[in-house]
C-alpha cells in the first residue's frame, strides 16, 4: 500500500515561495495561514539552503498522540488528516509538531483561536469528496481526483516531491548518485520512523 | 397566569440540563467523521503512482 510523504530536496530549492503561493490559492487559504512555507537557513550567507515545510504527515504523529479530543486519523494512504467539527482549537498539536504545521485562524471581534488548520496533502477531509462542504474547511481534495499536491507538482525546479515514499526515496536516490555527495532528506528522520 | 408562569417556569427550567456522558480520551482512537474514498486504497496508489511519473520525475 501507497505510504504518502513530501521530501524537499534542499540542493534544488530556490527560494521561489511558488508552492506557498499554489497552496494558498488552490484551497483559499485566510489571511494569515500559511499551510506551507519556505524557510531558508543561513540567509545571505554563501552557502545557504532554503527548505519548503509544511505538514509531513508523520508515521506516527505527534499532534494525534496529544490531540485531547481525537479529531486526528490517518488514511489508508498514510496521510494525516482531522474533523475540523471535533477540533477545539486548544493548541495541543502545534506544541507536538516538530515542523510547526499546524496553524489558527483567528476568530470573532476579540481574535480568538479557531479551528486547526493544515496541509492535507490535498487530500481534503472527512467530508464527501470534494463537496461545497469538505472544499469550504479543508480545501480541494486533488488525490480523490487521482491528482498529487499541488506544491509539488507545480515545484519548477522540482524541489518538493510528493508522493509514495518508496517512489519518492527511489527518485532522490538516483538524483544523490547522480550529483554526488550525502543525501539530505531533510526532515524525514523525524517525520518518518518506521 | 398560573398556568402561563408554571409553563414558563418548566421552559427555564428545562435549560438547566446537562448532559452527563463523558468523552474519554483514548489515544489514537478517531472519534469524528468517517472518510469515505471512491476508489480503493489499491487501486488510488496506482492512479497516483501514474500520476507521479507523469509529472514529478526528473526531466
Amino acid at each position: 500500500m501507497a505510504r504518502m510523504k513530501f521530501l524537499c530536496d534542499a540542493e534544488r530549492c530556490i527560494e521561489c515561495n511558488a508552492c506557498v503561493t499554489a497552496c494558498k490559492n488552490e484551497h483559499e487559504v485566510p489571511w494569515g495561514i500559511n499551510r506551507r512555507r519556505v524557510v531558508t537557513i543561513d540567509d545571505g550567507i554563501p552557502g545557504e539552503k532554503s527548505i519548503s515545510v509544511a505538514c509531513m504527515h508523520c508515521s506516527d504523529a505527534p499532534c494525534q498522540a496529544v490531540c485531547p479530543v481525537d479529531c486526528f486519523y490517518t488514511t489508508d494512504d498514510g496521510v494525516v488528516l482531522h474533523d475540523k467539527d471535533i477540533c477545539i482549537g486548544c493548541g495541543y498539536c502545534f506544541y507536538a509538531c516538530p515542523f510547526g504545521a499546524p496553524q489558527y485562524p483567528q476568530e470573532g471581534a476579540f481574535g480568538a483561536r479557531g479551528k486547526m488548520d493544515k496541509c492535507t496533502f490535498c487530500a481534503g477531509g472527512p467530508e464527501e469528496d470534494n463537496s461545497a462542504a469538505e472544499v469550504e474547511k479543508y480545501g480541494r481534495n486533488r488525490l480523490a481526483e487521482g491528482k498529487l499536491p499541488l506544491c509539488a507538482e507545480m515545484c519548477s525546479t522540482k524541489a518538493l516531491i510528493a508522493g509514495d515514499g518508496d517512489i519518492v526515496a527511489d527518485l532522490f536516490r538516483s538524483r544523490v548518485v547522480r550529483r554526488g555527495g550525502r543525501p539530505d532528506n531533510w526532515g524525514w528522520a523525524t517525520a518518518y520512523k518506521d | 397566569m398560573r398556568l402561563i408562569i408554571l409553563m414558563l417556569g418548566a421552559f427555564l427550567l428545562s435549560a438547566c440540563y446537562e448532559d452527563t456522558d463523558v468523552t474519554m480520551h483514548k489515544a489514537g482512537v478517531y472519534k469524528g467523521k468517517e472518510d469515505s474514498h471512491a476508489l480503493s486504497a489499491e487501486e488510488r496508489a496506482e492512479v497516483l503512482k501514474q500520476r507521479f511519473n507523469s509529472v514529478q520525475t526528473d526531466r
